[in-house]
Protein backbone atom coordinates (compact mmCIF):
# COMPACT_ATOMS: atom_id res chain seq x y z
CA UNK A 1 0.00 0.00 0.00
CA UNK A 2 2.49 2.65 1.72
CA UNK A 3 4.79 1.95 -1.05
CA UNK A 4 2.21 2.20 -4.23
CA UNK A 5 1.29 5.42 -3.08
CA UNK A 6 4.71 6.28 -2.45
CA UNK A 7 5.21 5.48 -6.09
CA UNK A 8 2.16 7.24 -7.37
CA UNK A 9 3.41 10.37 -5.42
CA UNK A 10 6.57 10.27 -7.36
CA UNK A 11 5.45 9.61 -10.61
CA UNK A 12 2.82 12.97 -9.93
CA UNK A 13 6.05 15.27 -8.69
CA UNK A 14 7.70 13.49 -12.02
CA UNK A 15 5.26 14.76 -14.46
CA UNK A 16 5.29 17.89 -13.01
CA UNK A 17 8.41 18.86 -13.20
CA UNK A 18 8.64 17.52 -16.89
CA UNK A 19 6.42 19.57 -17.63
CA UNK A 20 7.20 22.96 -15.85
CA UNK A 21 10.83 22.15 -16.63
CA UNK A 22 11.93 22.86 -20.20
CA UNK A 23 10.80 26.95 -19.73
CA UNK A 24 13.94 27.15 -16.99
CA UNK A 25 16.91 25.14 -18.64
CA UNK A 26 19.19 26.14 -21.63
CA UNK A 27 18.37 24.03 -23.90
CA UNK A 28 16.32 24.68 -26.84
CA UNK A 29 13.17 22.85 -27.18
CA UNK A 30 13.32 20.84 -30.14
CA UNK A 31 15.49 21.59 -33.46
CA UNK A 32 12.99 23.81 -35.11
CA UNK A 33 13.28 23.81 -38.74
CA UNK A 34 12.52 27.67 -38.89
CA UNK A 35 14.77 29.97 -36.69
CA UNK A 36 13.63 33.58 -35.93
CA UNK A 37 15.54 36.34 -36.94
CA UNK A 38 15.26 37.87 -32.96
CA UNK A 39 17.20 34.16 -32.05
CA UNK A 40 19.80 34.68 -34.38
CA UNK A 41 20.51 38.23 -33.15
CA UNK A 42 20.53 36.81 -29.82
CA UNK A 43 23.00 33.94 -30.37
CA UNK A 44 25.28 36.73 -32.23
CA UNK A 45 26.09 38.45 -28.91
CA UNK A 46 28.32 36.42 -28.26
CA UNK A 47 30.31 38.16 -31.16
CA UNK A 48 30.25 41.22 -29.05
CA UNK A 49 31.85 40.07 -26.04
CA UNK A 50 34.83 38.97 -28.25
CA UNK A 51 35.08 42.12 -30.29
CA UNK A 52 35.07 43.69 -26.02
CA UNK A 53 38.31 40.97 -25.53
CA UNK A 54 39.63 41.89 -28.57
CA UNK A 55 39.41 46.05 -27.74
CA UNK A 56 40.27 45.50 -24.27
CA UNK A 57 43.45 43.90 -25.36
CA UNK A 58 44.67 45.02 -28.40
CA UNK A 59 43.68 48.80 -27.83
CA UNK A 60 43.14 49.96 -24.23
CA UNK A 61 45.37 47.52 -22.58
CA UNK A 62 48.23 48.53 -25.20
CA UNK A 63 47.97 52.03 -24.25
CA UNK A 64 47.53 51.66 -20.23
CA UNK A 65 50.01 49.11 -20.12
CA UNK A 66 52.69 51.19 -21.58
CA UNK A 67 51.46 55.20 -20.71
CA UNK A 68 50.38 54.52 -17.19
CA UNK A 69 51.97 51.38 -16.33
CA UNK A 70 55.40 52.24 -17.66
CA UNK A 71 55.84 48.27 -18.71
CA UNK A 72 58.06 48.32 -21.18
CA UNK A 73 56.68 48.18 -24.79
CA UNK A 74 58.49 45.34 -26.32
CA UNK A 75 56.74 43.53 -23.01
CA UNK A 76 53.07 44.46 -23.73
CA UNK A 77 53.84 43.80 -27.43
CA UNK A 78 54.80 40.08 -26.56
CA UNK A 79 51.94 39.85 -23.76
CA UNK A 80 49.25 40.85 -26.25
CA UNK A 81 50.46 38.39 -28.82
CA UNK A 82 50.23 35.61 -26.22
CA UNK A 83 46.72 34.45 -27.33
CA UNK A 84 47.48 34.35 -30.74
CA UNK A 85 49.60 30.95 -29.43
CA UNK A 86 46.19 29.45 -29.57
CA UNK A 87 44.83 30.77 -32.63
CA UNK A 88 45.95 27.02 -34.50
CA UNK A 89 44.52 25.37 -31.59
CA UNK A 90 40.78 26.51 -33.00
CA UNK A 91 41.05 23.21 -35.53
CA UNK A 92 41.14 21.22 -32.36
CA UNK A 93 39.00 22.84 -30.43
CA UNK A 94 36.21 22.49 -33.83
CA UNK A 95 36.97 18.70 -33.97
CA UNK A 96 36.37 18.30 -30.43
CA UNK A 97 33.24 20.00 -30.72
CA UNK A 98 32.18 17.66 -33.25
CA UNK A 99 32.58 14.31 -31.98
CA UNK A 100 31.74 15.45 -28.07
CA UNK A 101 30.32 13.27 -25.94
CA UNK A 102 27.30 14.10 -24.03
CA UNK A 103 24.93 11.91 -21.98
CA UNK A 104 23.08 15.47 -22.60
CA UNK A 105 22.95 14.79 -26.02
CA UNK A 106 24.81 18.26 -26.56
CA UNK A 107 28.42 19.18 -27.96
CA UNK A 108 28.66 23.07 -28.68
CA UNK A 109 26.89 24.43 -25.46
CA UNK A 110 29.43 22.80 -23.00
CA UNK A 111 32.22 24.50 -25.01
CA UNK A 112 30.82 27.69 -24.79
CA UNK A 113 30.29 27.54 -21.24
CA UNK A 114 34.15 26.35 -20.90
CA UNK A 115 35.44 29.27 -22.99
CA UNK A 116 32.93 31.65 -20.92
CA UNK A 117 34.59 30.57 -17.62
CA UNK A 118 38.16 31.16 -19.18
CA UNK A 119 36.94 34.00 -19.99
CA UNK A 120 35.88 35.40 -17.07
CA UNK A 121 38.87 33.78 -15.35
CA UNK A 122 41.61 35.52 -17.22
CA UNK A 123 39.60 39.34 -17.10
CA UNK A 124 38.64 38.34 -13.10
CA UNK A 125 42.82 38.10 -12.52
CA UNK A 126 43.97 40.22 -15.57
CA UNK A 127 43.81 44.10 -13.49
CA UNK A 128 45.86 42.62 -10.24
CA UNK A 129 48.51 40.96 -12.42
CA UNK A 130 49.18 43.94 -13.99
CA UNK A 131 49.42 45.80 -11.23
CA UNK A 132 51.86 43.70 -9.45
CA UNK A 133 53.76 43.36 -13.41
CA UNK A 134 53.95 47.50 -13.49
CA UNK A 135 55.17 47.14 -9.22
CA UNK A 136 52.38 49.34 -7.78
CA UNK A 137 52.29 49.68 -4.48
CA UNK A 138 53.94 46.87 -2.27
CA UNK A 139 54.13 45.09 -5.46
CA UNK A 140 57.86 46.88 -6.35
CA UNK A 141 59.40 44.25 -3.86
CA UNK A 142 57.71 41.51 -5.22
CA UNK A 143 60.09 38.56 -7.65
CA UNK A 144 59.71 39.58 -11.26
CA UNK A 145 58.13 36.20 -12.01
CA UNK A 146 55.20 36.76 -9.85
CA UNK A 147 53.83 39.48 -12.20
CA UNK A 148 55.06 38.41 -15.89
CA UNK A 149 53.52 35.21 -15.09
CA UNK A 150 50.53 36.04 -13.80
CA UNK A 151 49.71 38.73 -16.40
CA UNK A 152 51.03 35.88 -19.20
CA UNK A 153 48.46 33.55 -17.60
CA UNK A 154 45.55 36.01 -17.70
CA UNK A 155 46.09 37.72 -21.58
CA UNK A 156 46.16 33.56 -22.24
CA UNK A 157 43.07 32.64 -20.57
CA UNK A 158 41.03 35.58 -22.32
CA UNK A 159 42.63 34.77 -25.56
CA UNK A 160 41.94 30.71 -25.43
CA UNK A 161 38.45 31.83 -24.34
CA UNK A 162 37.91 34.29 -27.16
CA UNK A 163 38.76 31.27 -29.54
CA UNK A 164 36.68 28.45 -28.04
CA UNK A 165 33.77 31.00 -27.78
CA UNK A 166 34.09 32.52 -31.62
CA UNK A 167 34.71 29.02 -32.68
CA UNK A 168 32.10 27.21 -31.16
CA UNK A 169 29.54 29.87 -31.34
CA UNK A 170 29.85 29.66 -35.38
CA UNK A 171 29.75 26.18 -35.08
CA UNK A 172 26.16 26.38 -33.62
CA UNK A 173 25.14 29.38 -35.37
CA UNK A 174 26.31 26.57 -38.64
CA UNK A 175 24.12 23.76 -37.65
CA UNK A 176 21.31 25.96 -36.41
CA UNK A 177 20.43 27.95 -39.97
CA UNK A 178 19.85 26.22 -43.18
CA UNK A 179 22.14 26.88 -46.08
CA UNK A 180 20.23 29.89 -47.56
CA UNK A 181 19.76 31.81 -44.47
CA UNK A 182 23.85 31.16 -43.91
CA UNK A 183 24.88 34.58 -45.46
CA UNK A 184 22.51 36.11 -42.85
CA UNK A 185 23.97 34.77 -39.75
CA UNK A 186 27.24 35.10 -41.12
CA UNK A 187 26.45 38.99 -42.01
CA UNK A 188 24.98 39.59 -38.59
CA UNK A 189 27.83 37.90 -36.89
CA UNK A 190 30.66 40.42 -38.51
CA UNK A 191 28.52 43.34 -37.82
CA UNK A 192 27.63 42.47 -34.32
CA UNK A 193 31.83 42.08 -33.56
CA UNK A 194 32.52 45.34 -35.36
CA UNK A 195 29.57 46.86 -33.13
CA UNK A 196 30.72 45.30 -30.17
CA UNK A 197 34.41 46.79 -31.04
CA UNK A 198 32.82 50.20 -31.55
CA UNK A 199 30.74 50.48 -28.36
CA UNK A 200 33.27 48.79 -26.03
CA UNK A 201 36.05 51.29 -27.47
CA UNK A 202 33.76 54.20 -26.77
CA UNK A 203 32.55 53.15 -23.37
CA UNK A 204 36.58 52.06 -22.38
CA UNK A 205 37.69 55.78 -23.95
CA UNK A 206 34.54 57.61 -21.23
CA UNK A 207 35.35 55.20 -18.08
CA UNK A 208 38.83 55.26 -18.38
CA UNK A 209 39.76 59.27 -18.78
CA UNK A 210 40.88 59.93 -15.66
CA UNK A 211 42.92 56.67 -14.70
CA UNK A 212 43.14 55.28 -11.13
CA UNK A 213 44.22 51.64 -10.83
CA UNK A 214 41.18 51.03 -8.78
CA UNK A 215 38.98 52.38 -12.16
CA UNK A 216 41.72 49.96 -14.18
CA UNK A 217 40.09 47.00 -12.07
CA UNK A 218 36.48 48.02 -12.04
CA UNK A 219 36.84 48.25 -15.98
CA UNK A 220 38.24 44.74 -16.65
CA UNK A 221 36.48 43.37 -13.80
CA UNK A 222 33.00 44.76 -15.36
CA UNK A 223 34.02 43.11 -18.73
CA UNK A 224 34.23 39.94 -17.34
CA UNK A 225 30.70 39.93 -15.90
CA UNK A 226 29.28 41.91 -18.81
CA UNK A 227 30.80 38.78 -21.22
CA UNK A 228 29.72 35.89 -19.15
CA UNK A 229 25.72 37.63 -19.15
CA UNK A 230 26.40 38.56 -22.70
CA UNK A 231 27.43 34.93 -23.47
CA UNK A 232 24.93 33.02 -21.11
CA UNK A 233 22.01 35.13 -22.81
CA UNK A 234 23.48 34.33 -26.14
CA UNK A 235 23.76 30.50 -25.67
CA UNK A 236 20.35 30.45 -23.85
CA UNK A 237 17.76 27.85 -25.38
CA UNK A 238 20.00 27.80 -28.67
CA UNK A 239 21.08 24.17 -28.78
CA UNK A 240 18.61 21.17 -28.85
CA UNK A 241 19.24 18.09 -26.99
CA UNK A 242 19.81 15.63 -29.52
CA UNK A 243 19.10 11.81 -27.80
CA UNK A 244 20.24 9.83 -31.03
CA UNK A 245 23.85 11.65 -30.82
CA UNK A 246 23.79 10.91 -26.99
CA UNK A 247 23.38 7.26 -27.73
CA UNK A 248 25.34 6.80 -30.75
CA UNK A 249 28.71 4.92 -30.29
CA UNK A 250 31.68 6.76 -29.95
CA UNK A 251 33.09 8.20 -32.97
CA UNK A 252 36.61 6.78 -33.72
CA UNK A 253 38.18 8.93 -36.10
CA UNK A 254 41.24 10.63 -34.77
CA UNK A 255 41.54 14.64 -35.63
CA UNK A 256 44.69 13.91 -38.03
CA UNK A 257 42.01 11.39 -40.14
CA UNK A 258 39.32 13.90 -39.53
CA UNK A 259 41.95 17.22 -40.81
CA UNK A 260 42.71 14.70 -43.77
CA UNK A 261 38.68 13.88 -44.79
CA UNK A 262 38.72 17.68 -44.65
CA UNK A 263 41.57 18.62 -46.62
CA UNK A 264 40.37 15.84 -49.43
CA UNK A 265 37.01 17.85 -49.57
CA UNK A 266 37.38 19.78 -53.53
CA UNK A 267 38.66 23.20 -53.07
CA UNK A 268 39.07 23.45 -49.02
CA UNK A 269 43.22 23.79 -49.07
CA UNK A 270 42.44 26.16 -51.93
CA UNK A 271 39.88 28.45 -49.98
CA UNK A 272 41.84 28.05 -46.85
CA UNK A 273 44.64 29.60 -48.74
CA UNK A 274 42.50 32.29 -50.45
CA UNK A 275 41.62 33.30 -47.29
CA UNK A 276 45.23 33.35 -44.93
CA UNK A 277 46.20 35.32 -48.23
CA UNK A 278 43.35 37.78 -48.26
CA UNK A 279 43.15 38.52 -44.78
CA UNK A 280 47.06 39.24 -44.43
CA UNK A 281 46.09 41.75 -47.34
CA UNK A 282 43.49 43.42 -45.81
CA UNK A 283 44.82 43.31 -42.20
CA UNK A 284 48.48 44.56 -42.92
CA UNK A 285 46.83 48.28 -42.67
CA UNK A 286 44.81 48.29 -39.90
CA UNK A 287 47.66 49.07 -37.24
CA UNK A 288 49.40 51.48 -39.66
CA UNK A 289 46.50 53.56 -41.27
CA UNK A 290 46.51 56.00 -37.82
CA UNK A 291 49.85 56.65 -37.51
CA UNK A 292 50.07 57.01 -41.66
CA UNK A 293 47.34 59.67 -41.10
CA UNK A 294 49.16 61.50 -38.67
CA UNK A 295 52.89 61.63 -39.77
CA UNK A 296 52.58 61.86 -43.59
CA UNK A 297 49.13 63.83 -43.93
CA UNK A 298 49.57 65.77 -40.47
CA UNK A 299 45.86 64.66 -39.18
CA UNK A 300 45.14 65.18 -36.07
CA UNK A 301 44.15 62.76 -33.37
CA UNK A 302 40.40 63.25 -33.83
CA UNK A 303 40.84 62.97 -38.00
CA UNK A 304 43.17 59.41 -37.37
CA UNK A 305 40.23 58.12 -35.55
CA UNK A 306 37.62 59.26 -37.89
CA UNK A 307 39.91 57.32 -40.55
CA UNK A 308 39.04 53.76 -38.53
CA UNK A 309 35.60 54.61 -38.03
CA UNK A 310 35.17 55.45 -41.84
CA UNK A 311 37.11 51.62 -42.62
CA UNK A 312 34.71 50.23 -40.10
CA UNK A 313 31.96 51.75 -42.28
CA UNK A 314 33.13 50.83 -45.39
CA UNK A 315 33.58 47.10 -43.75
CA UNK A 316 29.54 47.39 -42.08
CA UNK A 317 28.24 48.40 -45.98
CA UNK A 318 30.32 45.51 -47.73
CA UNK A 319 28.77 43.21 -45.15
CA UNK A 320 25.66 43.88 -45.46
CA UNK A 321 25.78 44.10 -49.79
CA UNK A 322 27.23 40.93 -49.04
CA UNK A 323 24.09 39.60 -47.47
CA UNK A 324 22.55 40.68 -50.17
CA UNK A 325 23.91 39.36 -52.88
CA UNK A 326 24.38 36.12 -51.51
CA UNK A 327 20.92 35.69 -49.91
CA UNK A 328 18.68 36.87 -52.22
CA UNK A 329 20.44 37.45 -55.56
CA UNK A 330 22.66 33.84 -55.05
CA UNK A 331 25.71 34.73 -55.65
CA UNK A 332 28.00 32.45 -55.44
CA UNK A 333 29.76 33.09 -51.81
CA UNK A 334 33.71 33.13 -53.32
CA UNK A 335 32.61 35.58 -56.43
CA UNK A 336 31.83 37.76 -53.63
CA UNK A 337 35.58 37.10 -52.20
CA UNK A 338 36.70 37.76 -55.70
CA UNK A 339 35.18 40.91 -55.88
CA UNK A 340 36.17 42.11 -52.44
CA UNK A 341 40.08 41.87 -53.18
CA UNK A 342 39.69 42.97 -56.90
CA UNK A 343 38.36 46.11 -55.13
CA UNK A 344 41.29 46.13 -52.31
CA UNK A 345 43.76 45.98 -54.74
CA UNK A 346 43.24 49.26 -56.15
CA UNK A 347 42.27 50.87 -52.78
CA UNK A 348 45.75 50.06 -51.30
CA UNK A 349 47.33 51.75 -55.00
CA UNK A 350 44.95 54.77 -54.01
CA UNK A 351 46.55 55.17 -50.59
CA UNK A 352 49.93 54.98 -51.51
CA UNK A 353 49.14 57.64 -54.35
CA UNK A 354 47.57 59.81 -51.60
CA UNK A 355 51.01 59.72 -50.04
CA UNK A 356 52.38 61.34 -53.28
CA UNK A 357 49.44 63.66 -53.43
CA UNK A 358 49.73 64.38 -50.12
CA UNK A 359 45.92 64.85 -50.44
CA UNK A 360 43.82 64.04 -47.59
CA UNK A 361 40.22 63.29 -49.24
CA UNK A 362 41.68 60.70 -51.40
CA UNK A 363 42.81 58.80 -48.17
CA UNK A 364 39.29 58.57 -47.09
CA UNK A 365 38.11 57.92 -49.86
CA UNK A 366 40.58 54.67 -50.39
CA UNK A 367 39.73 53.45 -46.64
CA UNK A 368 36.11 53.52 -47.49
CA UNK A 369 36.94 51.53 -50.17
CA UNK A 370 39.59 49.09 -48.56
CA UNK A 371 37.04 48.76 -45.52
CA UNK A 372 34.37 47.91 -48.45
CA UNK A 373 36.60 45.27 -50.04
CA UNK A 374 37.76 44.10 -46.54
CA UNK A 375 33.87 43.44 -45.76
CA UNK A 376 32.76 41.86 -48.76
CA UNK A 377 36.20 39.48 -48.89
CA UNK A 378 35.61 38.60 -45.33
CA UNK A 379 31.54 37.66 -45.68
CA UNK A 380 32.49 35.55 -48.50
CA UNK A 381 35.19 33.75 -47.23
CA UNK A 382 33.25 32.77 -44.33
CA UNK A 383 29.96 31.95 -45.93
CA UNK A 384 31.61 29.93 -48.82
CA UNK A 385 33.65 28.02 -45.57
CA UNK A 386 30.29 27.21 -43.98
CA UNK A 387 28.92 25.87 -47.60
CA UNK A 388 31.91 23.62 -47.73
CA UNK A 389 31.62 22.37 -44.71
CA UNK A 390 30.45 18.63 -44.28
CA UNK A 391 27.93 18.48 -42.18
CA UNK A 392 29.53 16.27 -39.27
CA UNK A 393 32.65 18.52 -39.24
CA UNK A 394 30.72 22.13 -39.01
CA UNK A 395 33.19 22.85 -35.98
CA UNK A 396 36.53 21.55 -37.68
CA UNK A 397 35.95 23.54 -40.65
CA UNK A 398 34.95 26.77 -38.73
CA UNK A 399 37.85 25.94 -36.41
CA UNK A 400 40.00 25.93 -39.44
CA UNK A 401 38.87 29.02 -40.94
CA UNK A 402 39.26 30.52 -37.72
CA UNK A 403 43.03 29.45 -36.92
CA UNK A 404 43.98 30.50 -40.35
CA UNK A 405 42.32 33.93 -40.39
CA UNK A 406 43.15 34.78 -37.10
CA UNK A 407 47.19 33.55 -37.61
CA UNK A 408 46.88 35.43 -40.85
CA UNK A 409 45.73 38.46 -39.47
CA UNK A 410 48.28 38.62 -36.12
CA UNK A 411 51.68 37.51 -38.48
CA UNK A 412 50.47 40.41 -41.28
CA UNK A 413 50.22 43.01 -38.50
CA UNK A 414 53.06 41.91 -36.87
CA UNK A 415 55.57 41.90 -40.11
CA UNK A 416 53.23 45.60 -41.39
CA UNK A 417 54.81 46.87 -38.00
CA UNK A 418 58.32 45.24 -38.29
CA UNK A 419 58.39 46.88 -41.81
CA UNK A 420 57.84 50.22 -41.07
CA UNK A 421 59.86 49.70 -38.25
CA UNK A 422 62.75 49.02 -40.15
CA UNK A 423 62.71 51.10 -42.94
CA UNK A 424 62.03 53.80 -40.20
CA UNK A 425 65.80 53.40 -38.96
CA UNK A 426 67.29 51.93 -41.94
CA UNK A 427 70.13 55.10 -42.80
CA UNK A 428 69.58 55.96 -46.26
CA UNK A 429 65.76 56.81 -45.53
CA UNK A 430 66.98 59.54 -43.04
CA UNK A 431 68.34 59.49 -39.56
CA UNK A 432 65.59 61.85 -38.65
CA UNK A 433 62.57 59.89 -39.72
CA UNK A 434 60.94 60.74 -36.92
CA UNK A 435 60.77 64.43 -37.73
CA UNK A 436 60.15 63.77 -41.53
CA UNK A 437 56.38 64.88 -42.13
CA UNK A 438 55.02 64.41 -45.85
CA UNK A 439 56.08 62.36 -49.05
CA UNK A 440 59.08 61.95 -47.21
CA UNK A 441 57.71 60.18 -44.08
CA UNK A 442 56.00 58.13 -46.37
CA UNK A 443 58.73 56.49 -47.35
CA UNK A 444 58.59 53.57 -44.82
CA UNK A 445 54.59 52.64 -45.05
CA UNK A 446 55.19 52.73 -48.69
CA UNK A 447 55.95 48.94 -49.05
CA UNK A 448 53.33 47.75 -46.56
CA UNK A 449 50.92 48.61 -48.66
CA UNK A 450 52.65 47.81 -51.71
CA UNK A 451 52.66 43.92 -49.76
CA UNK A 452 49.15 44.65 -49.27
CA UNK A 453 48.25 44.80 -52.65
CA UNK A 454 50.37 42.26 -53.76
CA UNK A 455 48.98 39.65 -51.61
CA UNK A 456 45.31 40.45 -52.44
CA UNK A 457 46.58 39.55 -56.09
CA UNK A 458 47.81 36.52 -55.13
CA UNK A 459 44.86 35.97 -53.30
CA UNK A 460 43.06 36.41 -56.38
CA UNK A 461 45.10 34.04 -58.60
CA UNK A 462 44.47 31.22 -55.98
CA UNK A 463 40.78 31.65 -55.67
CA UNK A 464 39.87 32.56 -59.61
CA UNK A 465 39.83 28.67 -60.10
CA UNK A 466 37.57 28.24 -57.12
CA UNK A 467 34.91 30.61 -59.38
CA UNK A 468 34.12 26.90 -61.48
CA UNK A 469 34.23 24.61 -58.83
CA UNK A 470 31.61 23.33 -56.69
CA UNK A 471 32.45 23.72 -53.25
CA UNK A 472 29.36 23.57 -52.10
CA UNK A 473 29.15 20.37 -50.20
CA UNK A 474 25.58 20.07 -49.68
CA UNK A 475 24.31 21.60 -52.92
CA UNK A 476 25.76 19.26 -54.59
CA UNK A 477 22.61 17.30 -53.95
CA UNK A 478 21.20 19.86 -56.63
CA UNK A 479 17.51 20.79 -55.01
CA UNK A 480 16.10 23.91 -55.41
CA UNK A 481 16.37 26.87 -52.85
CA UNK A 482 12.56 26.77 -52.27
CA UNK A 483 12.37 23.77 -50.87
CA UNK A 484 15.51 23.94 -48.46
CA UNK A 485 14.43 22.69 -45.46
CA UNK A 486 13.44 19.24 -46.58
CA UNK A 487 16.56 19.01 -48.97
CA UNK A 488 18.56 20.22 -46.44
CA UNK A 489 17.44 17.06 -44.16
CA UNK A 490 17.90 14.93 -47.34
CA UNK A 491 21.62 15.90 -47.15
CA UNK A 492 22.23 15.36 -43.49
CA UNK A 493 20.70 12.01 -44.21
CA UNK A 494 22.77 11.68 -47.60
CA UNK A 495 25.95 12.72 -45.69
CA UNK A 496 26.33 10.58 -42.95
CA UNK A 497 28.23 7.58 -42.71
CA UNK B 1 6.66 11.08 -21.46
CA UNK B 2 8.50 7.60 -21.39
CA UNK B 3 8.62 5.80 -18.60
CA UNK B 4 12.26 5.07 -19.00
CA UNK B 5 13.31 2.93 -16.51
CA UNK B 6 16.94 4.51 -16.34
CA UNK B 7 15.50 8.07 -15.26
CA UNK B 8 15.95 9.32 -11.45
CA UNK B 9 13.73 10.66 -9.24
CA UNK B 10 13.49 13.94 -8.89
CA UNK B 11 15.32 15.33 -12.03
CA UNK B 12 13.72 13.15 -14.74
CA UNK B 13 17.29 13.30 -15.79
CA UNK B 14 19.58 9.67 -16.72
CA UNK B 15 22.14 8.56 -14.17
CA UNK B 16 24.85 9.46 -16.85
CA UNK B 17 22.79 12.41 -17.73
CA UNK B 18 23.01 13.63 -13.98
CA UNK B 19 26.60 12.76 -14.15
CA UNK B 20 27.69 15.04 -16.70
CA UNK B 21 25.54 18.55 -15.33
CA UNK B 22 27.47 17.41 -12.01
CA UNK B 23 30.80 17.47 -13.71
CA UNK B 24 30.10 20.75 -14.95
CA UNK B 25 29.33 22.06 -11.73
CA UNK B 26 32.17 20.13 -10.25
CA UNK B 27 34.47 21.63 -13.17
CA UNK B 28 33.28 25.34 -12.55
CA UNK B 29 34.36 24.92 -9.16
CA UNK B 30 37.49 24.17 -9.43
CA UNK B 31 38.42 26.79 -12.21
CA UNK B 32 36.49 30.10 -10.42
CA UNK B 33 38.15 28.52 -7.29
CA UNK B 34 41.67 28.78 -8.82
CA UNK B 35 40.54 31.84 -9.74
CA UNK B 36 40.06 33.40 -6.92
CA UNK B 37 42.72 31.88 -5.23
CA UNK B 38 45.30 33.46 -7.64
CA UNK B 39 43.18 37.01 -7.34
CA UNK B 40 43.55 37.13 -3.69
CA UNK B 41 47.42 36.03 -4.14
CA UNK B 42 48.23 38.81 -6.18
CA UNK B 43 46.20 41.26 -4.57
CA UNK B 44 47.67 40.72 -1.19
CA UNK B 45 50.80 41.03 -3.28
CA UNK B 46 50.36 44.40 -4.27
CA UNK B 47 48.19 45.43 -0.86
CA UNK B 48 49.12 43.00 1.85
CA UNK B 49 46.43 43.00 4.15
CA UNK B 50 47.92 40.13 6.53
CA UNK B 51 50.61 41.16 8.69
Amino acid sequence: MGVSTMFDYKRFALGRLVAIAPHYLPFADAASAEVPLSRLLRLSLFQMTVGMALVLMVGTLNRVMIVELQVPATLVALMLALPLVFAPFRALIGFKSDTFRSALGLRRLPWIFKGTMYQFGGFAIMPFALLVLSGYGEAVDAPRWIGLSAAALAFLLVGAGMHIVQTVGLALATDLVPPEDQPKVVGLMYVMLLLGMILSALVYSALLTTYTPGRLIQVIQGTAVVTIFLNGLAMWKQEARDRSRALAPRSETTFTEALQHLSVQPGMLRLLAVIALGTAGFGMADVLLEPFGGQVLNMTVAETTRLTVVLACGSLLGFALASRWLGRDGWQPISVAILGALIGVPAFLMVMASAALLTVPLLIAATLIAGFGAGLFGHGTLTATMRAAPREQIGLSLGAWGAVQTTAAGAAIALGGLIRDVMHVSPDVGAQGAALTGSAAAIPYLPVFGLEAGLLLLALIVAWPLRRQDIDTRQSTAISPSTGIASRQDSIAETRP
Amino acid sequence: MSNDPDKVWPTGLTLREAEEVHSYLIDGTRVFGVIALLAHILVAVTTPWLG
